[in-house]
Formats: C-alpha cells, sequence, structure tokens
C-alpha cells in the first residue's frame, strides 16, 4: 500500500449530550479515493469538518502529511493542501463564476507586497494567470461559457461542479467532497464520476461524503461505513456489502 | 462558441488614468469657477466626506461589516491631531500621521468586535463605540475643554518650493487643493487595493465567510484590516477637517455623523468605490443646495434618501448603469 496521506486516530466529537463522532480511526493512503458513508445522521459531515478544521475534535488526532494537526484553523489547513467543498452549496451568489474561482487561488499569489498598491509587472502577471487557470477549472467543469454569469444565478447542479472548480483553484492535495451528487441528474452524476476519476489521476487524494451507493461503489478504493458517530466497517468495496454489520445498518436487521 | 472564451474584464489601466486625469482637472478648476468663501467652503468639505465615505466602504462594501463607528475615527483623527499640535507643538504632518495611526488602531480594536459578532449585533457595538468615543470628547474636559470646544487651530505649515512663493494653507484654495489631492491618492490607492486579491480577499468574507476560510482566507485577519484602513481614512478626515475649520466641538463628531456617512455610502452604492464619492458630494451639496426653500429642505433631503433606497438599491452606480443600457439600447434600436 502507497504512503498515508491522512490518519486519523480515535476521534471523539460531542456537540452537548449529542456523541456525534466516537472513537473513529482510519487511515487514507495517497491518491485513493477514500468513502465515507452511513445513514443520515451517522457523523459523516461532522468527520469531513473535523478533517477540514471547521471543528476541532474533543480528543484523538490528526495527522496530514506528517503534520500534527490539533488547534489548526480551518484557513491554515487549506495552506497546507486541504480543499473542500460543502454539502449545502456556499458560493459567492453576488460574484460572477469566473471571480468565484480566481477567490480559490488566495494562497497562490506571487506579488510583491508594494505591488498590491501600485499594481505593476508581477501583479499584472498574477492576474493574468490567475484568470488564466480559472478558466482552465471552468472548463474542466465544463462551465467555461459561463464565467461571466452571476454564481447565484446558475443552476443548482452547475453550482456543485463550480464549487468543485473552486475548491481546486487552492491545488489541493487532499480534496473533501461532501455530498457532491445530491440533487444532480443522472447525466451530472457521470460527469462528476469523470472529474473526480480525472482529479485523481491529478494526484489529489480525495475523500467523499456521498449517498449514491452506485458512485460510491465506483469511484472509491476504500470505504468508512459510520453508523450512530461509530466505525462500523473499513476496507475495499467489494467486502463492504458482505459485511453483517452495514447490511444490518441499512437494512435494520438484527445482528445474530 | 468555443470553450475557449476571451478573459473580460480586461485589465483597462489606460481608461483609468484618463478618468484620473479627469478627476484632477475638475478639482484644479472648481475652485476657480466658485470663487465666493461659501462654496469654496462647502467644496473642501465635499472632499472631506469623500474621505469619510470611501473609508466607510472599504469595511461596508467590500468587508462587509456593519460599522456604524465612523464618526469616532473622524473625531479621534480630528482630537488626537489638535491636541498634539495645541498642546504639545507637535509639527501638522507628524501630528497627523498620529492621528491618521490613532483612528487607524481604534479601527482594528473595534474589529475585534467583528470578529465575534456580525449583522445587526456589530452595528449596535460600533455605534455604542461611536457614543462612548463622543462622550470622552465631551466630558475629558482637562483635555478637551468638552462641549466649549478647541479654538483658533493653526493651517497646515505653509510648503516652501524653491523658486516659487511659499504656498500658504490660510488660503482657502490651496487648502482645498490639498485636502482633495489627499482623497484623490487616498482613493487611487484603495482602488488599487479593492482589485487586488485583497480585494478578492475581502469581497469572499463578505459573500460568505465559513467559504471564504476554506479557501485559506483568513477572515478575521482581514477583518481587522479592513477596520484599520477604513478607519485610518476617516481618521484622515478629522484631521483635514479640525485645520480646515479651525474649532472643535465634540458634536461635529455625534453619532448622526456615523448614519449621515452611511447615507452618503447607500446613496453611492455600496461595493463601488466610485459611488461613495458621489454618494459624498450629493449629500455635502444637497441640503445647501435646499438651504432657499427654509426647513422643508430636510424633508426633501429624507424623501430623496428614502426613494433612493427603495428604487435604487444600488445607489447612484446603479442609477448610471441604468441610464447608460437605456442609451446603449436606444443607440443600436436607432442603427437598425
Amino acid at each position: 500500500m502507497s504512503e498515508i496521506l491522512l490518519s486519523a486516530k480515535s476521534l471523539h466529537k460531542s456537540f452537548g449530550g449529542v456523541r456525534a463522532v466516537r472513537d473513529v480511526s482510519y487511515d487514507i493512503p495517497q491518491n485513493s479515493v477514500f468513502a465515507i458513508i452511513g445513514p443520515n445522521g451517522a457523523g459523516k459531515s461532522t468527520m469531513l469538518n473535523l478533517i477540514s478544521g471547521v471543528y476541532q475534535p474533543d480528543t484523538g488526532s490528526l495527522t496530514f502529511a506528517g503534520a500534527d494537526m490539533a488547534g489548526m484553523p480551518s484557513y491554515r489547513r487549506v495552506r497546507l493542501g486541504i480543499a473542500r467543498t460543502f454539502q449545502k452549496i456556499r458560493l459567492f451568489k453576488q460574484l460572477s463564476v469566473l471571480d468565484n474561482v480566481v477567490a480559490g487561488f488566495h494562497i497562490h499569489h506571487d506579488i510583491p507586497a508594494w505591488q498590491y498598491l501600485i499594481h505593476a509587472g508581477a501583479f499584472r502577471r498574477d492576474h493574468a494567470r490567475c484568470r488564466e487557470e480559472a478558466m482552465e477549472l471552468l472548463s474542466f467543469m465544463g462551465l467555461a461559457r459561463r464565467h461571466d454569469t452571476l454564481a447565484g444565478s446558475l443552476s443548482y447542479g452547475e453550482q456543485r461542479m463550480l464549487e468543485y472548480a473552486r475548491a481546486l483553484a487552492t491545488r489541493p492535495k487532499l480534496l473533501l467532497i461532501d455530498e457532491p451528487a445530491a440533487g444532480l441528474n443522472a447525466a451530472e452524476v457521470d460527469t462528476l464520476l469523470d472529474r473526480i476519476q480525472t482529479t485523481r489521476k491529478r494526484d489529489v487524494t480525495v475523500v467523499i461524503v456521498e449517498h449514491n451507493m452506485e458512485l460510491v461503489m465506483t469511484v472509491a478504493d476504500r470505504i468508512l461505513v459510520m453508523d450512530y458517530g461509530q466505525r462500523l466497517f473499513e476496507g475495499i468495496p467489494s467486502d463492504v456489502q458482505k459485511d453483517p454489520a452495514v447490511v444490518a445498518a441499512y437494512l435494520g436487521g438484527e445482528l445474530t | 462558441m468555443s470553450d475557449a472564451v476571451a478573459v473580460g474584464p480586461a485589465y483597462r489601466s489606460s481608461r483609468r488614468r484618463l478618468a484620473f486625469l479627469f478627476a484632477a482637472l475638475v478639482i484644479a478648476v472648481l475652485p476657480l469657477l466658485l470663487t465666493s468663501g461659501y462654496w469654496r467652503t462647502n467644496l473642501t468639505l465635499c472632499a472631506i466626506n469623500v474621505l469619510l465615505a470611501i473609508g466607510l466602504d472599504f469595511i461596508l462594501g467590500y468587508a462587509g461589516q456593519l460599522n456604524l463607528g465612523q464618526s469616532a475615527f473622524y473625531g479621534l483623527g480630528a482630537y488626537v491631531s489638535t491636541l498634539l499640535i495645541t498642546k504639545f507643538g507637535v509639527h501638522f504632518w507628524a501630528a497627523f500621521a498620529a492621528g491618521v495611526a490613532f483612528a487607524g488602531l481604534a479601527g482594528m480594536i473595534l474589529s475585534l468586535f467583528a470578529v465575534r459578532l456580525r449583522g445587526h449585533y456589530l452595528a449596535i457595538a460600533s455605534l455604542g463605540f461611536a457614543v462612548i468615543v463622543h462622550q470622552i470628547l465631551l466630558n475629558w474636559i482637562s483635555l478637551t475643554q468638552g462641549p466649549l470646544g478647541i479654538y483658533g487651530i493653526p493651517p497646515p505649515p505653509a510648503i516652501a518650493i524653491p523658486g516659487l512663493p511659499p504656498i500658504e494653507f490660510s488660503n482657502q484654495v490651496a487648502l482645498f487643493y490639498l485636502v482633495s489631492a489627499f482623497a484623490l491618492l487616498a482613493y487611487l490607492l484603495l482602488d488599487q487595493l479593492v482589485r487586488s486579491p485583497i480585494g478578492e480577499a475581502l469581497t469572499a468574507v463578505r459573500e460568505d465567510e465559513i467559504s471564504a476560510q476554506s479557501l485559506g482566507i483568513n477572515a478575521n485577519a482581514w477583518k481587522v484590516f479592513a477596520f484599520g484602513v477604513g478607519a485610518a481614512v476617516g481618521g484622515a478626515a478629522g484631521c483635514f477637517y479640525a485645520t480646515f475649520v479651525g474649532t472643535l466641538v465634540p458634536d461635529a463628531f455625534f453619532i448622526t455623523e456615523s448614519f449621515t456617512i452611511l447615507a452618503m455610502v447607500i446613496v453611492g452604492g455600496m461595493g463601488t468605490l466610485i459611488g461613495p464619492v458621489f454618494g459624498a458630494i450629493l449629500l455635502t451639496l444637497l441640503p445647501e443646495l435646499l438651504r432657499d426653500i427654509g426647513d422643508l429642505r430636510l424633508v426633501v433631503y429624507g424623501l430623496a434618501l428614502t426613494l433612493v433606497v427603495l428604487f435604487m438599491p444600488g445607489g447612484l452606480v446603479q442609477g448610471w448603469e441604468l441610464l447608460r443600457r437605456k442609451f446603449a439600447g436606444a443607440r443600436v434600436a436607432g442603427g437598425r
């Protein structure tokens, strides 16, 4: 097995009396697609928020590319190479599609400080380069022709694709996608599947939380099944359906 | 249409340079056309209010922080620079720098509220800050002389240019040129800032903070930055106000001033820099132009404000865009 990019050790997270994540550990190998599945309320999104730094775990540790991420706020994790999309789409609705992606280059500008006040050569080169790269990302997600539109007036499916493009603009090593297929039609799901596979070929490790099992089974290398905040199963897709605990959680059967 | 679309808007710096030269020309000519002391006073007040409005717009229109404390930064800039000059004999420009820095620092302190509060709550906290500053100016009589005010504030010292007569700022026109040159410079620098990745970061924070953080943008740090810059610009306006009027009383910086500045930004068009400039000029001159109709002018003024907010929420900038589109449309239709 290849190198471990992200390693979670006995993570716990409670909200008041609700224990959203209980003692969950896993390792995510580099250049893999790691899926987290489970019934509603199983703690999948909380897990994603723990990785991206929106929440901090109560106990347990997260190690990313050898660096301990304890107490690190989300904006600093982006610099390490962790990007994400949101379950409930969060675009900059009043900005153009292009400007949404350009905002994603925030940590990659190469401009001497004084040129923020007096735009000169380096500024212009950076400006042009960011817009060029943003257009490439938009083309990749099939949104190039919409670059001038306000993000808020895109269709639902397009908004999901734009959020994906914006996350890629941070040039992540690890991309977290939270229910990307929710609300997409079949054709859009196919496009998404293709883009995830291409993303992975570009040396980006992907963590996906998703309910669409067909998508998960096709794209995932490893699957973590969660229920009631606990780890139910972790392994390769073909073993998931054979696991009695998983079947019980999904079909509501009794364990014998 | 292919996927290879030209990336717009292009970087139109030549058009900006032209607009800048035009603005400089207007500033140069205006006091020569309007020769009465009354109108020259109004012109200088316009320049001061432009500074206040673009400072607030940086905080409100770009970073999206509902700041009602701009009158406090205005007052702090005025009082700090004036006290340094009159009590400690500090040179005008050193006192000016100190006033600007103090206001900026106060803005950064107030921004610590913005880190925890948003929307209406921040508005109330910043309004409270403005009340506190006003009360301090009013009641710290040993320092500020309270409601009695400070009189006889000198104009900035003359600038000597070898071979030319020195520029005396006791001359109203010279002072107008000084303040508007500074306003123009502040505008240019802010314009460069908002069209840089810093502007992108501020706008991202305004639009969606959590989303911004997910792109590596440190939302809290950018709020502190926006407050610091916007308040410093407001402080500069205060320094100029004190030296221009020559008299300081705390009531010039009462909280109603915050709302007047807010109105300038909204009427002009939040989130654009040029809008608040025209908003500030309009709302400085409108009450003066309406002076002939006596107390009715307040009614007209209030009505105009209400109409703008109701029918042109994007302010003058939106109105201009609508007009332009209409005429552009008419041109196309006429060409057929």
